[in-house]
């Protein structure tokens, strides 16, 4: 129905890929021999996806993936359920690195400087110049971000054959917490948490799902942990101390807000508390001179709430406390995380919840390096750096010195794919291949080697060459041989140097690890010392200075959408609405309502914030979850040169602090600095989703249930009798229509009527649970959704006028939040999407039936029949219908970013209403398969929806409700089931809800 | 026709005193127009220009031009939509249900009233096209036979809106062509050239015969009575578009009465806004005379009356019913965002009309007619009102959000009104604005000792 894919393109690729499929056997043609996880490669048949295993390039995390191609293209990448870190769960960052893919802004070829201006070359010429100029110049210097142990000993062969030099760097890193563990236990790597195994689990400013060292795997174990329902589990309790709640802080059951900084003195005090008064180890000395007192003076919160949270830190146990993240990097964060670890041990949780090593052992970032390498450029001890897999120019503070030192280097190289603002000062820039085109490999833990295959044919549009390729070509042209023609040859040599006939044959384990994403070795996990050992490094654990006179302290967080600023080129990224604030696009500062309001300003006034290092206008926005005295920006915005969708939109937090480095461990600090705040008296509208600023008012859309009250449901429902509803129905009032809890044999539930189109018959209905008590909001599944159905991106301006195109919604509902005293934290979570009521009010209303209920109890809506009344979308009580106002798949959607589209969901076009549809494309794409291959009805568990797939917390289960021993009818046969708005319009929704458990009363009306 | 009008209907022109005086006044509206008018009708086209540019650029960008949004998905297009069906009421009220109760102040407005509905139909009729995502699909509401057979579905009220809305633009049309063909005749015979022809084609060769008033009356008596029910059923069903929904704030079983009583209203003051300068313009203040104008006031203060009722019973129901997001929704449509939309209904519906009780306000033909612009004004925020601070702030407290009219709308809107505006001033140029026959039953009959009354040998009785 819209021009996006041209037929004639569809059909050329069908062909080349067709045609690749019998020649080569292999749909990716030049790429070696990659082995699909379902399918082999001889049976590419157009039409049917083929699945891939590999590993997210993303961020640091290497959370294992697979990815759907259709006729040669990555169409979606979803979570790889046997990887034994992210077991099946996948980041809307993950997702987005499919935008990277197809970026339209990645760089044609190699580029080459030439005078003001880059142009075109070869990689030859390319390959060439570089080597000439490593040859003529010497003293190179290699920036590299994140990356594959295996690139990483090419990278460091390389140098070793020119005589250069390394340094690592990323924007964010855990260095704190890694100089920490390796002062109390000796050991290099960071510590693994068991979040799920805890009973009581402490956050110090830690926002481990938004971002760290493992976000998926960190998100499902903080679900598991505080989910009601798991198999012999009890609920656990979530205590999040911090001076502001990132979307790690709004799932905590009770918030302590405490002072930024003060993270060191509260663990310490917790733990003399623990430890008593006569603690012994390195560390006694240290905990005498703290107390619970002290500890509350420092933090600005009751000595009561320090106290009993010390004694339920071991009462409560196996308890787990994690130290200050990256949103609290300041200049005392390596103590802080080491009192945070000898809390854990006084508790004696190490062992237990806390393992110390097998973490990643990706080369550890320090800014601290930075700012050393950046003295040896200023002074011209460089010759030729090359930067890849970071950008520095954006990253780092103006403070810092880096542009005007790299701009002192006589040759810079950038790895970039595609234009970031250190590329744009680069002499060359060798565009690296996106991790779906490319080999790699990674170890998430110890004990895990995975591999990263290609999935697919590079994309045509642009020429790129792998790094590891062309180290190995330019070695050639040094003279060095590094003993293999290409980084696949060099890869697999590796890995076949490393095998040891203990793991079988090299071949099977090689093949094992490309089908199914990752292997274990045998070798056992390196789990170190657990005994403290003295420091070795002399630290401070009271609060840290601020820079500054200002009255506010500024928290500079990275961002769950854009990392450090990585993925401020994706649309998706760009248009998901922030998890905390549900902003989109633009940055804002948040700022706490009392401080607001003592300085008279409103949501939307642009504020100049001003630190001593620098100054940003940007938009307030009035957030509770934030203490009175600290403001908050997010990493990510301001960029100035880094595509269409990044450049321009937002501010740059780091412009406001320092080019600090924390002592000993080396990392920049992000807690810095104060700032003032002073109106610039211009106003703007904020492109946010929120339309009652986080208010439900007091309607049964979000409800919790006391834990205390679980199992007497029953009766309080009962008093609750809608004795007024109850009157009217004897003169024709609704009657709510009772659904026994839930119950299978409830559905199809009476007084429903499909309409002509859905004769009854006797198939599956299909519904869907989702758990409110996991769903810690992340937001994943909005951008899977995205990704899966087409749904298109609208940019800011449209945004602002309320024309986002979310066919999930996670509206967030604040019930109790308070900033100003230790208690407990009430936020609910609730992802809306099409409810596909049995009794949809949409339905009737259509003139053209372009929205109708098909007998599998969908409410479907047909794209091409529709007339756009949008009468459906005004007749939704739930609000889940989204209009196509303009061509936005059409217009919004450059080549090659169409190319991800989904081919088996219709690109819709203008003045077109759409929403979600439950995946109909999957659940056809199972039986269509469980019939064709084995003449069987679908089993049950086989149709995963986007959402589901890619939830990390495994908060929403899909299947037929009618049939009793599905999981969903399971799942939704529990006191906590409950319908949105059901009870009130009589709407009966496919999709069931499970109620938020909380630990306190839940006040306010609703249970 | 119309007998038995005399007596009650008998209007004392000082300076009618004659048949053909009649027909002298009347028809002298047709001959060369002034400037007045051309200036008039030169702004209508220009306004028509503006409004085919503007929907013709939002044809070609989509929808999104105007300023409609999530969760506020209609706007100013049903607003206007609206307004305009309720405009057109009052022609058919007039004409068809004054004439079977026999009211005689009928006779100098009703044509006027009648054309001033088929064009606010016509006016009304764009709107949902303007409005729809797909225009090039737009007739697929229409049941039509088809291979795939592919219906419209009957249960939904846009359906029956399709039915009711071209069922009213064609009654109200033929109603309005049978009466003014006596008139088209008599207007036949004075002219020449161009003009002659046309009339000759569009009076049906129309001579005056007994047989033909024979014919003339029945047909007209029954066209009346066909057209009485509609004037009820077709607001009805518009006001269905909301009823039938659930969004709190449409979903109200007194919306039917409710939106007649409007549109009763808001075309009585429609029809006050256009005599009042017509009359000016043409020299009829003879035939329009301030006992007609206290008529069509005292019909303004009635219902308004009721309109104000229905206000009232609306925001206590809502109160009474105890429903929570029934309340809210009433309580934010009193100091919500559209506070202000709210209160200019208030005032200019429920408030300004009390001055009609006063008589010297009734024959003040200025009083009236700014009375009568706060009405339209008000009826136009009454359906804003109704339509968007429902929308804007429904079930979902996350989902609210504020729409706010785009220039493209207000252009539509504004252009909306020239287009109407062109039609009627093509048609006091054309038809005679006042009905010459139906306005001689009311004048003494002519004696015989005035031995030029049967001169000219005109076709009129």
């Amino acid at each position: 129905m819209t021009d996006g894919i041209k037929r004639r393109e569809f059909l050329k690729v069908l062909g080349v890929s067709g045609a690749g499929a019998t020649m080569t056997g292999c749909g990716a043609g030049d790429v070696e021999r990659l082995i699909p996880y379902v399918v082999a490669p001889e049976e590419i048949t157009p039409g049917v996806a083929t699945w891939y295993a590999t590993t997210c390039g993303g961020c640091s995390a290497q959370c294992g993936m697979w990815v759907r191609t259709r006729e040669g293209r990555a169409v979606k990448v979803e979570g790889n359920p046997d990887h034994p870190v992210s077991e099946g769960g996948l980041c809307s960052r993950g997702h987005a690195t499919l935008q990277h893919l197809y970026n339209p802004d990645r760089f044609a070829g190699p580029m080459i400087r030439e005078g003001t201006r880059l142009r075109q070359g070869t990689w030859d010429e390319a390959e060439r110049l570089l080597a000439a100029r490593i040859g003529t110049l010497g003293n190179v210097m290699f920036v590299g971000g994140h990356m594959g142990p295996t690139l990483s000993g090419l990278v460091d062969r390389f140098l070793s054959g020119v005589g250069g030099t390394r340094v690592a760097y990323d924007a964010v890193s855990d260095a704190p917490l890694r100089e920490a563990t390796r002062i109390a236990y000796g050991v290099d790597g960071l510590p693994t948490y068991d979040i799920g195994a805890a009973k009581l689990l402490l956050s110090f400013g830690n926002d481990f799902i938004d971002s760290g060292a493992s976000p998926v795997a960190h998100n499902k174990g903080l679900a598991h942990m505080s989910a009601v329902d798991a198999e012999g589990h009890e609920k656990g309790r979530f205590v999040y101390l911090g001076a502001r709640l990132s979307v790690t802080g709004l799932n905590a059951d009770e918030w302590i807000p405490i002072r930024p900084g003060s993270e060191a003195a509260v663990a310490l005090g917790m733990a003399s508390a623990i430890a008593g008064p006569n603690a012994t180890g390195p560390y006694a000395n240290l905990l005498q001179a703290y107390n619970t007192e002290s500890a509350a003076a420092a933090a600005g919160v009751s000595e009561e709430s320090i106290r009993t949270l010390a004694e339920r830190f071991v009462s409560e146990g196996p308890s787990l406390a994690m130290g200050p993240g990256v949103g609290a990097h300041h200049r005392n964060a390596t103590a802080a995380n080491l009192a945070v670890l000898i809390l854990n041990d006084v508790a004696g949780n190490v062992g237990r919840t806390v393992t110390i090593g097998g973490g990643p052992t990706a080369s550890a970032s320090k800014f601290s390096d930075m700012t050393a390498a950046i003295g040896a450029m200023a002074a011209g001890r460089v010759g030729v750096a090359i930067v890849h897999g970071t950008n520095p120019a954006y990253s780092l503070p103006a403070a810092s010195g880096f542009q005007a030192a790299f701009d002192e280097v006589p040759f810079k190289v950038s790895f970039a794919s595609a234009m970031d603002e250190t590329a744009a000062m680069a002499d060359l820039i060798l565009p690296d291949r996106h991790f779906l085109e490319s080999w790699g490999d990674s170890m998430p833990k110890a004990g895990v080697m995975a591999i990263q295959q290609p999935v697919m044919q590079a994309v045509p549009h642009f020429d790129s060459k792998q790094a590891g390729d062309l180290l190995l070509a330019v070695s050639a042209h040094l003279g060095n041989d590094l003993g293999a023609a290409t980084f696949y040859e060099y890869l697999r040599g590796a890995h076949q140097a490393q095998h040891t006939t203990a793991m079988g044959p090299f071949e099977e384990t090689w093949r094992a690890a490309l089908r199914t994403g990752a292997v274990s070795h045998a070798m056992a996990a390196t789990t170190g010392a657990s005994v403290l050992r003295a420091p070795d490094a002399a630290l401070t654990f009271d609060v840290p200075a601020f820079d500054g006179d200002g009255d506010l302290t500024l928290m500079v967080y990275p961002s769950p959408r854009f990392g450090g600023g990585e993925f401020s080129n994706s649309p998706w990224m760009q248009e998901l609405p922030d998890p905390v604030s549900k902003i989109t696009w633009h940055s804002w500062l948040e700022m706490n309502p009392t401080t607001a309001e003592a300085r008279g300003l409103r949501e939307g006034d642009i504020v100049t914030v001003t630190s001593p290092h620098g100054a940003v206008d940007v938009p307030v926005w009035i957030y509770p979850g934030i203490r009175e005295d600290a403001v908050a920006l997010a990493m990510g915005g301001g960029h100035t040169d880094m595509g269409r969708w990044a450049t321009g939109n937002g501010v740059n937090a780091l412009d406001l602090l320092p080019a600090t480095a924390e002592q000993p461990s080396g990392a920049f600090v992000t807690l810095a600095t104060t700032v003032n705040v002073v109106s610039t008296g211009v106003r703007r509208r904020l492109a946010t989703i929120d339309g009652s600023e986080g208010d439900q008012h007091d309607r049964p859309i979000a409800p919790a249930v006391a834990l205390a009250d679980l199992g007497h449901e029953e009766e309080e429902h009962a008093d609750e009798g809608h004795g007024e509803l109850m009157e009217l129905q004897g003169f024709g009032g609704i009657k709510p229509v009772p659904a026994e809890g839930g119950a299978p044999s409830a559905f199809p539930l009476p007084g429903t009527d499909h309409g002509p189109y859905a004769v009854a018959h006797e198939g599956p209905r299909w519904a869907m649970a989702i758990d409110l008590d996991k769903c810690t909001g992340c937001s994943a599944c909005v951008t899977a959704c995205h990704a899966e159905n087409n749904v298109p991106w609208v940019g800011e301006q449209q945004v602002i006028m309320g024309r986002d195109m979310n066919w999930v919604r996670i509206e967030r509902y604040y019930e109790h939040i308070d900033a100003t005293q230790a208690g407990d934290l009430d936020v609910r979570f609730l992802p809306m999407i099409c409810q596909h009521c049995g009794n949809a009010p949409c339905e009737p209303v259509c003139p053209v039936f372009a929205t109708y209920h098909t007998p599998e109890g969908v409410n479907a809506q047909v794209y091409n029949r529709c007339v756009g009344t949008r009468y459906c979308a005004n007749n939704c009580p739930y609000k889940v219908r989204v209009f196509n106002w303009y061509r936005y798949t059409d217009e919004n959607v450059p080549e090659p970013m169409n190319w991800q589209w989904n081919p088996d969901v219709t690109v819709r076009t203008n003045g077109v209403m759409e929403k979600c549809s439950f995946c109909m494309q999957r659940i056809r794409e199972s039986e269509n398969r469980a019939a064709l291959e084995e003449g069987r009805d679908v089993r049950d568990g086989e149709i995963v929806p986007a959402c589901q797939q890619s939830c990390p917390a495994e908060a929403i289960v899909f299947g037929n409700i009618r049939d009793p021993n599905s999981r969903v009818s399971e799942v939704v046969a529990n006191e906590r089931t409950y319908r949105v708005l059901d009870e009130l319009i009589n709407t009966q929704p496919a999709v069931n809800y499970l109620k938020k458990v909380t630990f306190h009363e839940v006040s306010g009306g609703h249970e | 026709m119309a007998v038995g009008t005399q007596e009650r209907g008998a209007l004392t022109h000082p300076d009618v005193h004659r048949l053909d005086d009649v027909n002298r006044d009347v028809l002298k509206v047709l001959a060369t127009p002034g400037k007045g008018w051309w200036m008039l009708f030169g702004l209508a086209v220009a306004g028509v220009g503006l409004f085919l540019t503007a929907w013709g650029w939002q044809i070609y960008k989509g929808i999104g031009v105007s300023g409609l949004m999530s969760p506020v998905g209609w706007g100013v297009y049903i607003t206007t939509f609206v307004f305009w069906v309720g405009i057109a009421h009052s022609g058919t009220l007039i004409s068809a249900i004054l004439f079977l109760f026999r009211a005689p102040w009928r006779q100098s407005i009703y044509r006027a009233a009648e054309a001033m509905t088929v064009f606010a139909v016509m006016t009304a009729g764009l709107f949902p096209l303007i409005h729809v995502g797909r225009l090039w699909h737009a007739y697929w509401l229409i049941p039509y036979p088809n291979s795939r057979f592919l219906w419209p579905n009957f249960k939904s009220p846009l359906v029956w809106d399709v039915f009711a809305v071209t069922t009213y633009f064609t009654v109200s049309a033929v109603f309005f062509y049978l009466g003014t063909v006596p008139d088209v005749a008599a207007a036949r015979d004075r002219a020449v050239g161009l003009r002659k022809k046309f009339y000759t084609v569009i009076s049906l060769g129309w001579q005056g015969t007994d047989q033909q008033w024979h014919h003339f009356g029945k047909a007209y008596v029954f066209l009346a009575a066909l057209a009485t029910p509609l004037v009820l059923s077709v607001h009805s069903v518009v006001s269905w578009d909301f009823a039938m929904s659930i969004v709190p704030g449409w979903h109200a079983t007194i919306f039917a009465p409710y939106f007649v009583a409007g549109a009763i209203f808001s075309g009585v003051a429609m029809v006050i806004t256009l005599t009042v300068p017509l009359r000016k313009i043409f020299g009829l203040e003879a035939y329009l005379t301030t006992k007609h104008y206290d008529a069509m006031a005292k019909l303004c203060l009635f219902t308004s009356m009721i309109v104000f009722y229905a206000y009232l019973s609306e925001f206590f129901l809502a109160w009474y019913s105890g429903e929570e997001i029934e309340r809210s929704a009433f309580w934010n449509r009193l100091f919500g965002t559209y506070w202000w939309a709210t209160w200019i209904m208030l005032v200019c519906n429920g408030f300004v009309p009390i001055m009609l009780w006063f008589k010297r306000v009734r024959h003040s033909i200025p009083a009236l007619f700014v009375i009568s612009i706060f009405v339209n004004i008000g009826m136009w925020f009454e359906r804003y009102v109704i339509v968007v601070t429902s929308l804007h702030h429904e079930y979902m407290p996350f989902a609210w959000g504020i729409y706010r009219p785009s220039v493209t709308e207000m252009s539509i809107l504004l252009g909306s009104f020239c287009w109407f505006g062109f039609w009627f001033l093509l048609f006091t140029r054309l038809i005679p604005p006042i009905a010459i026959q139906e306005l001689k039953e009311v004048l003494p009959p002519p004696m015989r000792k005035k031995a030029k009354a049967h001169d000219g040998g005109e076709a009129h009785a």
